[in-house]
């Protein structure tokens, strides 16, 4: 049991910031998640808390008491990398007694541990393998056997799932869920999936480019998106985006123009550089002609892609944006939009609509569902502070 | 299997077994003469027949009769054992800095390394004879461990960083966060991994020491600390007008029975594959 707060935390690389002041508390007990693309410093972050990356500015402290120079072996945090780390010399046993071993714990108590290890893991039957001989699936959980025997602080977990296949990343998924929750252990999971973030989390923190973008449960995340890369990374199929144009106090978007509420006028009055609308693909609704009086944004488009997934029905279709300049989104957002002038938005509409390709359906948003961000800050200009 | 599948496997068995029987029977008819030699009485050395007519022991009785033989043994047996020691133990931690740390010089410190294995060791036999007798390391088990160290821990490093290099860093993090220091981790985790790597180092550099003809002769005077293959050049006959052919063939056959045990000891060890299943794959 354990909090972690960290303070400033920063890493530079000769010279390269790869973390950037990183403030944040992680609560005792409490499942949290690192997220973001690729090289986002997550990694980096995980690393400095365990001990095995130098900080080289700010603070770790673990139940109030400052931890920077403490040996990982000093700092009881079990750690699951990313490529499990398991020893190939080792069975299975050996494997899960070795931190129990080098903690020189009687003999006795490193059998009992192994064997309730074991048994919440079911590895009972593998316990004299060599890693060599297990399966994927099997090897991730000797992995997390090897962490939870030494009852430490913390758990942090590293990637731990994406050497799996797709099945078992969604079974192991919910393992790790159910085994975190049984041992009430505070743990950090580092991620690049926003699905496993949303998922697992108790809170999630969003890193881009070494900074933390946003801390918040994944409801939050989800619906408050305090900035473009959030709301765009976050949710899948991802958030739709179009240009916007502020003229006289109307919003102009290729699918329409509507006329905010008068504080939301004023920080878009405020915002410099262009603007960003975006909204989730579940917000749209397939309207027929008499709805027209509807408040919102009322549009036709014409069906390109349809993908049925039997519970959701995913329709995609392009937007021209004659005159509208085009969209500049983040590039590690890696967002598919199309081709410049013509970006590919999705809707998650009733399967029962029954649409085909090339066809052409009527779609409504909903005002309040509408959100605007800054283009160049990434501010999201919906939200009141 | 179908008939033509036989026929062309046992084409190709026959061409492997003839093949190897070639090889084998190459390598190891000098091995056999030298042993027919050995085994022969004095008087039949130059009978011309491969084979001993007479099975007899007296040559080995000779060689270990000689005080200067077993002398030499002792001393082959303690240099290059020390030697070896030595030699694979720096070789390690220096070849682990070179692959795990990164610190200024790396890439020079094994050019350097290189460098010096190719050095042709006759160049410095004189200026060493000299040193080593301004030193006091003349005629002294040191006197020989140090270059053969010298020229054998190159050697070592490459092999070894080689290996070292093949061990996924994360295992050493892994260990280190489960609670071991650098060095346990090092012992426990990454050298019995190593462990193909250190037996193939082990194998050369103690060959390199054991066979070693030139420092040997070169560096030694007495008995104290001249080697098997130096001692050998010194074997006498029985009578001025003898030549020593038979003590030469003992002594050369119990001087290749280490080698041929270290090899045989250690080539079990050297399985590859030892890490697969660390992580995935």
């Amino acid at each position: 049991m354990a909090e972690i707060e960290l303070q400033n935390l920063t890493k530079r690389f000769a010279g390269i910031s790869a973390v950037k002041q990183a403030s944040f508390t992680i609560h005792d007990g409490e499942f949290f998640i690192l997220v973001g693309p690729s090289g986002c410093g997550k990694s980096t972050l995980l690393n400095m808390i365990v001990g095995l990356e130098e900080i080289s500015e700010g603070e770790i402290r673990v139940d109030g008491v400052r931890v920077n120079d403490l040996d990982p072996k000093d700092r009881n945090m079990a750690m699951v990398f990313q490529s499990y780390a398991l020893y190939p010399h080792m069975s299975v046993r050996e494997n899960v007694s070795f931190p129990l071993k080098l903690a020189k714990l009687p003999k006795e108590e490193i059998d009992k541990r192994v064997a309730r290890a074991a048994e919440i893991l079911e590895l009972e039957d593998l316990l004299d393998r060599r890693p060599r001989a297990l399966s994927g699936g099997q090897r991730q959980r000797v992995a997390m056997g090897r962490a939870i025997v030494r009852e430490p602080k913390v758990f942090l977990l590293d990637e731990p799932l994406s050497n799996l296949d797709a099945k078992l990343r969604v079974q192991m998924r919910t393992e790790i869920a159910r085994l975190q929750r049984r041992l009430g252990t505070t743990t950090l999971f580092v991620t690049h999936d926003q699905t496993e973030a949303m998922t697992l989390g108790d809170r999630i923190a969003v890193l881009r480019k070494g900074e933390v973008l946003q801390i918040g449960t994944p409801r939050e995340l989800y619906e408050y998106p305090r900035n473009l890369f959030v709301a765009g990374f976050i949710g899948s199929p991802a958030m739709n985006f179009l240009p916007v144009r502020w003229s006289e106090g109307n919003l102009e978007i290729p699918i329409g123009s509507l006329a905010p509420s008068a504080d939301i006028g004023r920080r878009v009055e405020a915002a410099e550089g262009s603007l960003v609308a975006g909204f989730r693909p579940e917000h749209l609704h397939v309207v027929g002609e008499k709805d027209e009086a509807r408040e919102g944004l009322c549009f036709e488009v014409q069906v390109e892609v349809v993908e049925w997934l039997g519970a959701d029905l995913f329709v995609y279709f392009n937007v021209a944006l004659d005159g509208f300049e085009e969209l500049a989104l983040p590039e590690d957002l890696d967002i598919e939009s199309g081709d410049g002038a013509h970006p590919i938005l999705v809707a998650r509409l009733d399967p029962t609509a029954g649409l085909r390709v090339g066809d052409k359906v009527r779609l409504h948003l909903a005002a309040e569902h509408l959100q605007l961000f800054g283009a160049a800050s990434g501010e999201n200009l919906t939200l009141s502070d | 299997m179908t008939a033509v599948g036989g026929g062309s496997g046992l084409k190709e068995r026959l061409f492997w077994g003839l093949g190897s029987a070639l090889v084998v029977i190459y390598a190891l008819i000098p091995v056999a003469w030298t042993v027919s030699l050995s085994l022969k009485r004095g008087a039949d050395l130059g009978d011309n027949h491969f084979l001993p007519r007479v099975v007899s022991l007296e040559h080995y009785e000779a060689v270990f009769r000689d005080p200067q033989f077993s002398a030499a043994l002792w001393n082959s047996i303690g240099i290059a054992g020390i030697s070896t020691l030595a030699a694979v133990l720096l070789g390690m931690f220096t070849a682990y800095a070179i692959v795990r740390l990164e610190f200024p010089g790396r890439r020079l410190i094994l050019a350097a390394a290189l460098s010096i294995a190719m050095f042709p060791s006759i160049s410095i036999i004189g200026p060493l004879f000299n040193m080593w007798r301004t030193l006091g390391l003349y005629d002294s088990w040191l006197g020989l461990i140090l270059p053969y160290m010298t020229f054998t821990l190159p050697l070592a490093i490459w092999i070894l960083s080689a290996f070292f290099r093949e061990i996924p860093w994360d295992l050493d993090k892994a260990a280190r966060v489960d609670g071991a220091t650098p060095l346990q981790a090092f012992v426990r985790v990454i050298v019995p991994l190593a462990a193909p790597g250190v037996f193939t180092t082990t194998i050369l550099v103690f060959m390199f020491a054991w066979n070693d003809f030139l420092f040997a002769i070169s560096l030694t005077s007495t008995n104290d600390a001249r080697t098997v293959p130096a001692a050998i050049a010194f074997f006498t006959g029985s009578s001025r007008f003898q030549q020593p052919t038979g003590s030469i063939a003992a002594a050369s056959v119990v001087v290749t029975l280490p080698i041929i045990l270290v090899v045989l000891l250690f080539q079990r060890r050297i399985v590859a594959g030892l890490t697969s299943g660390a992580v995935k794959g």
